[in-house]
């Protein structure tokens, strides 16, 4: 359903000529492959989301106002995105329009005494941090990387990543937020709507924290945001990160008291025990099992790859026959990547002999082979500008994550059984793997943070699976691992994981996941009354229902 | 290939956007962050590596079909090659510039043209210039000068002095004192003159690849037949047809960028200082002499999978992404110079900003290829130096007309100027 010209001329009029298009082709790069990444459905083989009706760019909150009231006034649903990395970001139904958040692109302030910064929706990870380094402070880089929009984690969507153990989930991290509300209303949430700051996004003012944020976002169902304050974290490092080394093997060499390592552990127990000592102990600015999405065979090779710009893929092979890698690849089977910081000579020093401490205790090592100089300047700048995530993709071309085992550390390394359930999981994907229509990777590429809240707490590890979205066979076959390793949660009795995060609201053809399978997944959730109660704030703040179905409501009263 | 041979890439893109930025690991600031010039101007998403995917595969897929929005997509790019080096930090298997060539000539095929294109093409076709000049003033530039013509004398290296500097009345200076100062070093060193005919690396990057093979084909012929071993071009387009695009098709040559030989003949001493050029200055890496400058490494293969799942070559193929470009022989050439001082901008080398001539914007887009030369200008003066250096002058040119519209006070040089002020 195109849109009416009188619609179309009435958004162009808001946004200029130039920044409204409803060019088929145009539109098509608008639209997300379901044989591919963060999808947490599927994935499906040559399968699209829908088109947009149009796609405009708005340049100010005034623009997305008016544009909002526009879309009451001709009943047409609006999705809005920052950065276009994951499928919750692009329409669902026809009759959508999308906005494209990149014309507002701002950094508005860095407030360095109250360690906070205003952004727009176009601001992305690595430009706030770089700027947040010259004032010697940093911001949480979210898991998906530092080409993510700080905007989109930190009001929308998810928000956790490597460094949440010290520097928060992005929900946290939250002081204040522009709103654009459904309706077309501005509301600023928090201490920022009553005219004192942006100290607080619970108040005094508006305190809607809850409703807008929560733990896992509104996923751009439920209105815009047009800017928002996120709070900042020290950073003793240098004002620009010094970058060298030939593409793509670039390396920092940063002071003594910016450190990495590579964690080795004798067993899953140990490396759970870790985790509790290291929160413990208030150590660790990031830290994250992040190579192992490599998988557990295939990480050491990768690693020498990757600090190496003259080697490419075609080196795997010979790299695993090699004794050295060989030697570290199992000295990483059961790791974790740490970075120290130390504020001072004598904090790093000390946080340094914490984390001997913890290592003895729990009989772990850190990974020689990751001391070596190349490898080591190239995971310090790996870890600390997230610059990099985009590897997940590297083998195939598409990977998404299955299982998702979250609790605390030992939730993954204990089982009622006496096998860990992480080397369960392990086991059933190597079985998978032997059919070769994922990547063989050792049935572990299971990755995730040791921290998934500040200063610790919830643990959550994903398990990545790597195929070819080209490959009919490929993505039909993870398709099909997929389902039998939902089939094999539910049986343990860990649910459905990651491989089916998403089936609430989009389903095989990309569309809205038809309304009675909506209603039957997200009545059997823990807390089925949540939906209920989202259903009236829908009503309530959403009354011409312009959102999608990423917003989850239950129709169904309580049975 | 053909663009269908791309569909994999465009099915494998995984839309993480790093095309349209620099590096992630170089960002040094929010405002010199962005890698893509086209969609830093156009903003939407087709307009960068990821989106041209896209709309290619829409367009292969019978889901759309061609319009003046899709043409302009296509066209609207100055093929600087940055996405391609940011994509290829972490997808080592992608070629987003090549299936961006292959889109033009597929839109050039399909007689998807752009008359301001079209124009130039035309006169190319009959002038054998880029420049809408006549080919009787080809060899003007070189008038009075004291060099072997190599049509009728043998010389080991021809000097190509190409379109822009053989016409530019305000760049040829640049192209005499290139050849002066080899052949004061001991070149062996002579031109083709009025004989001399573009490369066709434009044509290539504007899509129309038939123009380019006959013009690669006619240069390959006459320097064979002057006995020709080297060619040492001033210019940095030339330099990456010569480089890159004329092997596949059969060229052995040397190929030299002029701040190559210069370097070199400073090193062995051949080339003495006896001034000092007092001067802060900032270098330009040129797009198609860093980044695009890496040599081509003859391969024929296939793909083949590892490990079940891992996309490799047979045998392994080369990877360009601007690792082994020309970076250091100017720098070096130009801190070299006594009194010179070198400031680096933020978006240097393999991840430097496009200085928005290339890729038919220039004749095509004037306002999208001047807000990329102002652009660079900025980081220029972002350095404090009071000039930007190039080693290419269709940079220079870009920069120079950028200069003029804003009314900014920023000199631009070629390396070759500088070298001459300081002998
Ligand atoms: C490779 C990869 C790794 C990932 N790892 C993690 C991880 O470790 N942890 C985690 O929590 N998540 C992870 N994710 C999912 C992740 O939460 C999102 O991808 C992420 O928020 C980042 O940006 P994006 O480019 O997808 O954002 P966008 O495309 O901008 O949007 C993300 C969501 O926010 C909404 N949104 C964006 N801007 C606005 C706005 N201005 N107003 C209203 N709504 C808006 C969109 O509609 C969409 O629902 C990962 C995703 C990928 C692709
Ligand atoms: S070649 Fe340059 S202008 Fe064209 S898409 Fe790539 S980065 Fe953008
Ligand atoms: S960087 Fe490469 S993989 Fe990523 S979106 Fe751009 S073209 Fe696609």
């Amino acid at each position: 359903m195109a849109l009416s010209r009188e619609a179309y001329q009435a958004f162009e009029g808001i946004v200029g000529t130039d920044n409204i298009s409803d060019d088929p082709a145009l539109l098509d790069s608008y639209r997300y492959p379901l044989s591919h990444t963060a999808i947490h459905i599927g994935p499906y083989y040559r399968v699209y989301t829908p088109r947009g009706e149009a796609v405009l760019l708005p340049g100010s909150a005034e623009e997305v106002q008016a544009i909002v009231r526009e879309c009451n006034k001709y009943k047409i649903k609006f999705k809005a995105s920052s950065t276009f990395w994951s499928a919750w970001g692009y329409p669902l139904e026809e009759n959508t329009i999308q906005l494209d958040m990149r014309r507002m692109d701002q950094i508005l302030e860095i407030d360095e005494k109250n360690m906070f910064a205003v952004v727009e929706p176009h601001v992305i990870g690595a430009t706030l941090q770089a700027e947040a380094m010259k004032v010697g402070l940093n911001t949480h880089i979210h898991g998906s990387g530092s080409s993510c929009s700080c905007l989109a984690s930190a009001t929308s969507l998810g928000g956790l990543g490597p460094d949440t153990n010290y520097m928060g989930h992005h929900s946290e991290n939250l002081l204040g937020a522009e709103w654009v509300m459904p309706t077309g209303d501005i509301l600023r949430v928090g201490s920022i709507g009553s005219g004192l700051g942006w100290f607080c996004c619970d108040g005094p003012g508006p305190s809607l924290k809850g409703l807008v944020r929560g733990m896992v976002g509104m996923n751009g169902a439920m209105g815009v945001f047009t800017k928002c304050a996120i709070k900042l974290y020290p950073w003793p490092g240098p004002a620009t990160l010094p970058v060298e080394g030939k593409p793509p093997a670039y390396k920092a060499v940063l002071p003594d008291n910016i450190r990495v390592y590579t964690l080795g552990f004798p067993a899953w127990e140990a490396w759970a025990d870790s985790c509790y000592l290291i929160w413990e102990a208030g150590i660790g600015y990031i830290a994250h099992r992040q190579f192992n999405m490599f998988g557990r065979d295939l990480k050491g090779a990768m690693v020498k790859i990757l600090s190496d710009p003259t080697k490419t893929l075609s080196d795997i092979e010979e790299l695993l026959d090699d004794p050295e890698v060989q030697k570290m690849t199992e000295e990483m089977k059961r790791d974790y990547q740490i970075v120290l910081a130390g504020m001072t000579p004598r904090d790093i020093e000390w946080q340094d002999k914490a984390l001997d401490r913890i290592l003895e205790t729990t009989g772990g090592w850190k990974v020689q082979g990751m001391l070596d100089p190349d490898l080591y300047n190239w995971a310090l700048l790996y870890m600390i500008r997230l610059g990099h995530k985009n590897l997940n993709l590297v083998y195939g071309g598409g990977y998404d994550g299955c299982f998702g085992l979250g609790g605390t550390p030992d939730f993954a390394t204990s089982g009622p059984e006496t096998i860990p359930r992480v080397e369960e999981a392990t086991a059933f994907k190597a079985e998978w793997e032997k059919k070769g229509n994922i990547v063989a990777t050792g049935g572990d590429a299971m990755m995730g943070g040791i921290g998934g809240m500040g200063g610790g707490g919830h643990a959550m590890w994903e398990s990545f699976t790597h195929f070819d979205p080209h490959d009919k066979a490929s993505t039909e076959g993870t398709l099909e691992f997929f389902d039998a390793a939902t089939d094999y949660g539910i049986k343990k009795g860990w649910g459905p994981g990651m491989e089916k995060m998403n089936a609430y609201a989009r389903g095989a053809d990309g569309r809205s996941t038809p309304k009675e399978i909506r209603e039957r997944i997200l009545s059997a959730a823990a807390q089925p009354e949540a939906f209920r109660y989202q259903r009236k704030i829908k009503e309530t703040f959403n009354p011409n229902d312009l959102g999608d179905a990423y917003y989850r409501t239950l129709d169904e009263p309580e049975k | 290939m053909a663009l269908e041979d791309y569909k994999a890439d465009m099915e494998r893109c995984s839309q993480c956007s790093y095309c349209k930025w620099i590096p992630l690991d170089h960002v040094k600031s929010w405002r010199f962050a962005k890698g893509c010039p086209s969609i830093a101007y156009n903003n939407f998403l087709s307009y960068s590596a990821r989106g041209r995917f896209a709309v290619a595969l829409s367009l292969l897929n019978s889901q759309s079909n061609y319009t003046d929005r899709v043409v302009d997509i296509v066209y609207k790019c100055v093929t600087c090659g940055s996405c391609d080096v940011s994509d290829k930090i972490c997808r080592y298997n992608l070629e987003p510039l090549e299936m961006m060539h292959e889109l033009r000539f597929r839109l050039v095929e399909d007689g998807q043209l752009l008359p301001q294109h079209m124009a130039v093409i035309e006169h190319l076709r009959k002038e054998d210039n880029m420049m809408m000049e006549p080919r009787a003033g080809r060899g003007d530039w070189a008038e009075e000068l004291d060099v072997k013509h190599i049509t009728s004398e043998q010389a080991e290296v021809v000097f190509h002095a190409g379109c822009r500097f053989s016409y530019d009345k305000d760049l040829r200076e640049t192209a005499r004192t290139a050849v002066t100062l080899l052949k004061n070093a001991g070149v062996d060193i002579g031109i083709m003159g009025k004989d001399e005919s573009c490369c066709g690396g434009k044509a290539y990057d504007m899509g129309y690849k038939g123009e380019f093979v006959k013009f690669a084909e006619n240069a390959t012929e006459a320097w064979t037949a002057a006995g020709v071993k080297t060619v040492v071009t001033s210019c940095a387009d030339c330099y990456h047809a010569f480089n890159r695009l004329y092997p596949p098709l059969g060229a052995k040559f040397e190929i030299l960028h002029t701040v190559q030989y210069l370097d070199r003949l400073i090193k062995e001493g051949k080339i003495k200082f006896t001034k000092t050029v007092p001067m802060r200055v900032t270098y330009h890496d040129p797009c198609h002499l860093g980044r695009q400058g890496e040599p081509y490494v003859p391969w024929e293969g296939k793909e083949k999978k590892i490990k079940g799942q891992i996309v490799v070559y047979e045998p392994r193929k080369p990877r360009y992404n601007g690792a082994w470009g020309v970076y250091d022989p100017p720098r070096d050439v130009l801190k070299s110079i006594p009194g010179l001082e070198l400031v680096e901008m933020e978006r240097i080398r393999e991840y430097a900003w496009c200085c928005g001539a290339g890729g038919g914007a220039r004749e095509a887009y004037p306002k999208f290829s001047n807000w990329t030369a102002t652009e660079r200008i900025e980081e220029a003066k972002s350095t404090g130096t009071e000039a930007i250096v190039s080693a290419c002058p269709w940079c220079e040119r870009n920069f120079t007309d950028a200069i003029d519209t804003t009314g900014e006070k920023m000199k631009v040089f070629d390396v070759i100027e500088l070298v001459q002020q300081a002998i």
